[in-house]
């Protein structure tokens, strides 16, 4: 019997505190004795465990918030006109109301104003009349408020979801057979005014794949590849690219991507230095901690390391003819091959003295070995910074050319490691040897000590060279990422990796480059370690977070200082989790926000699920700017729910993020056309929409306004009832649907092109206050065009036989006009004009023409007035009708095209100007397909790239990154001690246990 | 499946791909300066002309226009004129004389207009039964009529407040001492008389109670023959309204003199409603207005003008 006692349920992935109190006596539970939710243990038979929490109450889950429901900005912004729209209906109403109660009166004594007359009308109660008849004004003016505008939204949000995004074919990703996914159609528009973008790392940016790709040995440069962001660069300066001839058969196997006759089947032999190609060598396939598995050949063995980058480290020693395939505790077998001469292949084993593990502190990682003749080897991997500070004097050659090479490496993007070794005379290494053993086996302090002994042996390394490896990026993602941050919208890496691995894929996304300022906050620092040595809680928590207090003022202050000169460069934020933590507090986070939003790129690492979130509705709530997140897995779902607008990475993981997200895709890439075709196009045409249903429904509304004016304020009716209810239902309906499916400024590959357009969106440039009231100025003008023209002119007698015209007769007219001016006033806010608009545009009118011919042509069985009976036909007898019909749109209209005419010409929108440079091109059938962003640069832009192409001074970023999930416990599993992995890792894990392939069956 | 069958589901599909792939073929109006100049020239080149058309045909018209409501009545009445027109003991004859100034060729059309008159009032509009007017008084749903829907439990045909009060002055016309013969046939649109006053319904019981709201009608005189109450219950649209009375079918030559001899029955005074008298000649466009044709030339004159400040402005800065 035994009894577990432990905290109560929390989010905090990183801490558990409880006892297990089994036979008397008490043993303390910490993190490392905790399994999270959807964790899959590996190489192991059986487990003991108890469950402590389950279902909602695992700390995995009390990271995923409730699903929010999303509206996007553009409909809570019509709300607020819908609002204002209320606001003048209730004013129209209270004006007819007061003129009402004033107007009644019995000398009007044909209205029969007598004692019976009912209250509506009766002049003893003003008040009563004012107020009833503020009702019925209610009920008359009601058209103002644009009720089938939902209605409409809906249907061609829908179409749009459903039509355009779904089955779009630059989004669909044929290797997958995954098209994109609209899962919810509330925020077409949405996208269209996206500002920021959170990114998740792995598996977004990149593919979780590493590869072996370039090496530099002995001050020399290996492998012919070029990356996407080598790649980039090169087109930008304008140089061709041609794709390096590969050699006849290159090797390629997932993990190794390297090409270089010069190294191949013993061909090292014959470069300058072919001793350090071959310790080179050696030290790939000696200094890691990689259990092989399955047959040992070459072809069907399988490497297990808890890193990616290890195993491609192995991988390439392989590849290189010295293929490690075997491991015992104390030994380790290498099939070597060309070594003492060509073509001479022998297996050779070598005795693992010790291993000096890696951590984040020591960056390194080394192994003592003895070769079979005795030799004693010290094999050292780790990053350039802490490798040079232990290499041997002399050779500063070398060691400047391999700098070099990092750092070049660093900027295409890799992540390099440095190789050193260290022949040991025996002696020394039994010495050091038993203060080894000694630190070993200490129980307090033991990684300390640890780490203390290692330095003695870790010194006058000699330098071999340096490995590049290539965190395999999506397809396409450097380019995306350039063409969304000339879009304007600035994207943020929130990834759960180290801080090594994510300034890394941020350097290989183009998010960070060596021109810009970077400001780091990490707690990474030798005073935060300190601390955290002492091990008060208490202290380390307050001691941070002054700590990350002082860093963002001084980054702050930096940051403004760059903002206030012109040409200041880019800024960059990275900061840590731990520090994120105590920056997020209210107290900070003003700080933080203004910091960030400064900055053109900013990265997270080392964040967990909850603060991917915190940060994203920082800056959805603190900034008010419009937020959407990608993400791929399980650790993405809180961050694409906070997020205005949550996408998806769908086709490869499982389906966590995918059901959590608004819109899901099967690339990175594919954000390019969501964002920059279908949601500015989207934005565009629900603007239209929604200022069309505006203008349309104020204009008719206001006609009947001004007729009540005349009326006495009776509330008579202007039009008929049938024309009332039909206008928005028949009348008006379908053109502006067209609208907003077939409205195209410029062509999809436009879009793409010139990317800029897209800021109009994200400033909201066609839905502002400023808009609205050009609308409603025009609608007044409009319908006093209307009601004025129509019955001033029919004032006197019409047609040759003297005969005057009713009211109906009036009123039909007038609404005639209406009629066809609204829907003439569609065509005049279309970019593009297809059949449909025609058809739509024509059959409207045509509808009312109909209507109006067969409802006036019969009369009705029922009681009602036969008001409009013959009325069209007593119209059109004269030939008032057809010059009013020809001058009334026209009259009305004029005002609306000499606003365009004159905005277009003065005050151009961007997106009318690319109109009118490409205006001569054909539609993107096809051909302008194939348009690319050409080389054709303008003066100015030829002169400013000259200048940003001019040397500064570059903070040397070297690529250093050795991401190992889990890595320091599978290394100690080696040891045979036990420790936890870590949260993020777990994180990640459940997102990606419906892998099968992740789950070995024993 | 044949061959035409295949082609139209290919066509059909194509049209499909372009529609969700967002081609589908559109012309695309850009608004270049040349176009806003070519479409407001061209829009001045369709309205002037228009408009002078209009305009020449509205001045031909030649109109006559006489208030009359005050002068007709007695100089001692004048302080309380709604009691004057209320007393029926009083005679109401008065006589105007008008003078035609030109020639004002037959038919010269006769109306009468009132001012601040709200026919179109919601009230006054509904007050009214379409079904009785065309079916008699055997048709009882008559609720609409309201106030003037029965008197001593009798229905009222023509019922409502319209028929109630209708227009009662009178008008002769004398040249040189012959009567001028009007013709007050045809006066109402032909719908109104063949669809919707019965021609087997006569008036009744109408304008029988305490209250008389205007003319009474001759009951046997059936209500699709009754033109005048046919003009007056086609409602007007706004407070001043013509409405025609009768037609003159002889000349007048210029400097004629005409004298009315009218009989001031309608009551306007109460609400400070005015009564005018208009004889007017008639052109293919109807009676004198100069609005749609002054619109149209302002219309199209504008236009040419922005042509020209927009040609004047691209001459000097091209873009």
């Amino acid at each position: 019997m035994s009894e577990v006692q432990c905290e109560q349920p929390n989010n905090s992935l990183y801490t558990f505190t409880g006892n297990l109190i089994m036979d008397n006596q008490t043993l303390p539970l910490s993190p490392n004795q905790i399994l999270l939710r959807g964790c899959s243990l590996k190489n192991t038979e059986f487990i003991v465990g108890a469950v402590i929490f389950t279902g909602h109450e695992t700390k995995v889950m009390m990271n995923s918030m409730n699903v929010p429901s999303k509206r996007s900005t553009l409909e809570r912004k019509l709300d607020k006109l819908i609002l204002t729209l209320f606001g003048t209906l209730f004013t129209m109403c209270l004006i007819g109301a007061i003129g009402s109660g004033v107007f009644i009166d019995r000398k009007y004594y044909f209205l029969g104003l007598g004692k019976s007359v009912e209250d509506q009308f009766n002049p003893n109660n003003r008040f009563l009349v004012a107020l009833l008849t503020m009702l019925t004004l209610l009920t008359l003016y009601s058209t103002i408020i644009p009720i089938s505008l939902y209605v409409s939204i809906e249907m061609i949000k829908f179409i749009q979801s459903t039509q355009f995004i779904n089955k779009d074919l630059n989004m669909y990703h044929a290797e997958t057979d995954t098209p994109a996914l609209a899962r919810t159609s509330n925020l077409n528009e949405e996208l269209g005014q996206v500002e920021y973008i959170f990114s998740d790392k792995t598996g977004t940016l990149t593919r979780n794949l590493m590869e072996f790709f370039k090496c530099s040995i002995g001050g020399e440069i290996y492998g012919t590849g070029m990356t996407e962001i080598e790649r980039g660069i090169a087109e930008r300066r304008g140089i061709k690219v041609q794709e390096v001839q590969a050699s006849n058969n290159p090797i390629r196997e997932k993990g190794f991507n390297f090409d270089d006759v010069r190294l191949m089947r013993g061909a090292w032999r014959n470069e300058p230095n072919p001793d350090a190609c071959k310790e080179f060598f050696r030290c790939l396939a000696i200094c890691h901690t990689v259990l092989p598995e399955g047959d040992e050949s070459p072809e069907k063995i399988k490497y297990q390391a808890a890193s990616p980058d290890e195993a491609a480290l192995v991988l390439a020693a392989k590849h290189f003819g010295f293929f490690f395939y075997r491991r015992t505790p104390t030994m380790i077998y290498v099939r070597e091959s060309h070594v003492e001469r060509m073509g001479k292949i022998q297996d050779v084993s070598y005795e693992i003295l010790n291993v000096l593990e890696f951590n984040s502190t020591r960056k390194r990682q080394s192994v003592v070995c003895r070769y079979p003749d005795g030799r004693l080897v010290l094999y050292s991997k780790g990053a350039d910074t802490v490798i040079y500070e232990r290499l041997a004097g002399g050779s500063d050659a070398l060691k400047n050319v391999t700098r070099e090479h990092l750092e070049q490496f660093g900027s295409a993007g890799l992540r390099t490691l440095c190789l050193a070794y260290r022949d040991l005379a025996p002696d020394m290494y039994e010495s050091w040897n038993e203060k080894f053993i000694q630190a070993k086996s200490s129980l307090r302090d033991r990684e300390k000590k640890l780490d203390e002994v290692a330095e003695l042996i870790e010194k006058d390394l000699i330098l071999i060279g340096a490995t590049a490896i290539e965190d395999k990026l999506q397809e396409g993602v450097p380019n995306c990422i350039e063409t969304l941050s000339r879009a304007g919208i600035k994207i943020w890496v929130l990834t759960g990796d180290k801080m090594e691995t994510a300034i890394n894929i941020a350097y290989a996304c183009n998010l960070l480059n060596n021109e810009m300022k970077q400001f780091i906050i990490s707690s990474e620092t030798d005073a935060i370690r300190a601390v955290e040595e002492r091990g008060d809680q208490v202290e380390i928590a307050h001691f941070i977070k002054e700590e990350v207090k002082k860093q963002l003022k001084k980054c702050l202050d930096e940051a403004q200082q760059y903002f206030h000169t012109v040409s200041g460069p880019k800024l960059a934020l990275i900061i840590d989790g731990k520090c994120l933590m105590y920056a997020l507090d209210p107290s900070l986070r003003i700080t933080l926000l203004t910091l960030s939003l400064n900055c053109s790129s900013v990265v997270c690492c080392r964040v967990s699920p909850l603060q991917k979130a915190q940060v994203t509705s920082l800056v959805k709530k603190g900034a008010r700017k419009i937020t959407l997140s990608i993400g791929d897995g399980a650790n993405d779902v809180s961050m694409i729910q906070a997020a205005h607008i949550g996408v998806g990475i769908s086709g490869l993981e499982g389906m966590q993020a995918v059901m959590a997200s608004d819109f899901a895709v099967a690339q990175f890439r594919f954000l390019n056309d969501l964002l920059l075709v279908h949601g500015r196009w989207s934005y565009l045409r629900l603007c239209k929409v929604v200022m069309y249903f505006f203008y349309k429904n104020l204009t008719f509304t206001l006609t009947q306004f001004w007729f009540t004016f005349n009326t006495g304020f009776s509330g008579q009716r202007f039009y008929d009832d049938w024309f009332q209810s039909l206008y928005n239902v028949i009348f008006t309906a379908l053109p502006v649907i067209m609208v907003g499916l077939f409205d195209k400024d410029v062509s999809s590959s436009l879009s793409k092109k010139y990317p800029e357009l897209y800021k109009e969106g994200t400033r909201n440039m066609f839905f502002k206050w400023k808009v609205v009231a050009i609308w409603a100025f025009f609608a007044v003008y409009q319908s006093l065009v209307f009601f004025h023209f129509v019955t001033v002119s029919s004032s006197a007698s019409q047609g040759s036989s003297g005969k005057m015209f009713g009211l109906w007769d009036v009123s039909t007219m007038a609404f005639t006009c209406v009629v066809v001016t609204v829907n003439l006033r569609l065509l005049m806010i279309c970019n593009s004009i297809t059949r449909w608009h025609y058809i739509s545009v024509g059959g409207s009118i045509l509808a009312w023409f109909l209507f109006i011919f067969i409802y006036s042509g019969i009369m009705t069985p029922h009681d009602r007035q036969e008001n409009i009976f013959w009325v069209i036909y007593v119209l059109m007898s004269t030939p008032y009708f057809y010059i009013t019909l020809l001058l009334v749109p026209v009259a009305a209209l004029v005002g609306d095209f000499l606003y365009l005419g004159v905005q277009r010409w003065f005050f151009p929108y961007d997106y009318q100007i690319v109109q009118e440079i490409h205006k001569d091109e054909a539609d993107d059938s096809g051909r302008s397909d194939l348009l690319e962003i050409g080389n054709q640069l303008t003066p100015d832009e030829a002169r400013s790239y000259a200048i940003s192409q001019l040397p500064r001074e570059i903070s040397k970023h070297t690529g250093f990154a050795f991401d190992s999930p889990g890595y320091e416990s599978f290394f100690a599993s080696q040891l045979g001690i036990y420790a936890p992995q870590k949260a993020w890792d777990v994180a990640r894990r459940a997102s990606m246990r419906s892998k099968p392939k992740t789950n070995k069956k024993n | 499946m044949t061959n035409t069958d295949r082609e139209r589901h290919r066509e059909r599909e194509t049209a499909f791909y372009l529609f969700t792939q967002q081609r589908l073929p559109a012309c695309k109006p850009v608004l270049t300066p040349a176009w806003v100049i070519t479409i407001f020239l061209f829009t001045g080149f369709i309205f002037i002309p228009v408009g002078l058309v209009t305009l020449r045909a509205s001045r031909s018209v030649v109109e006559i226009v006489e208030r009359y409501d005050t002068e007709c009545v007695p100089e001692p009445f004048r302080i309380d004129k709604v009691s004057y027109v209320q007393d029926d003991s009083i005679p109401k004859n008065c006589s105007l004389s008008l003078k035609v100034r030109k020639y004002m060729k037959a038919p010269i059309y006769i109306y009468y207009q009132l001012d601040n008159y709200y026919q179109n009032h919601r009230r006054y509009v509904k007050s009214r039964s379409d079904r009785q007017l065309l079916h008699g008084w055997k048709y009882h749903a008559t609720s609409s009529c309201q106030p003037v829907e029965f008197n001593n439990n009798q229905p009222i045909v023509p019922c409502g407040l319209i028929a109630w009060s209708l227009f009662n002055d009178t008008f002769t016309f004398i040249r040189e001492r012959a009567e001028l013969k009007v013709n007050r046939k045809n006066i109402a649109w032909k719908s109104d008389r063949d669809h919707k006053f019965g021609k087997t319904v006569y008036p009744f019981n109408f304008q029988n109670g305490t209250l008389i709201g205007g003319g009474k009608l001759n009951p046997r005189i059936p209500l699709s023959d009754q033109e005048d109450l046919i003009v007056w219950m086609r409602t007007s649209a706004l407070p001043s309204f013509r409405k025609l009375y009768g037609r003159i079918e002889e000349d007048l030559d210029a400097d004629d003199v005409v004298v009315v001899h009218l009989m001031n029955n309608y009551n306007t005074y109460g609400f400070g409603g005015k009564k005018k008298l208009v004889l007017s000649t008639s052109s293919w466009l109807g009676g004198k207005n100069d609005f749609l044709g002054l619109a149209c030339v302002f219309v199209g004159s504008s236009s040419v003008i922005l042509a020209i400040v927009f040609m004047l402005l691209h001459l000097k800065s091209r873009r």
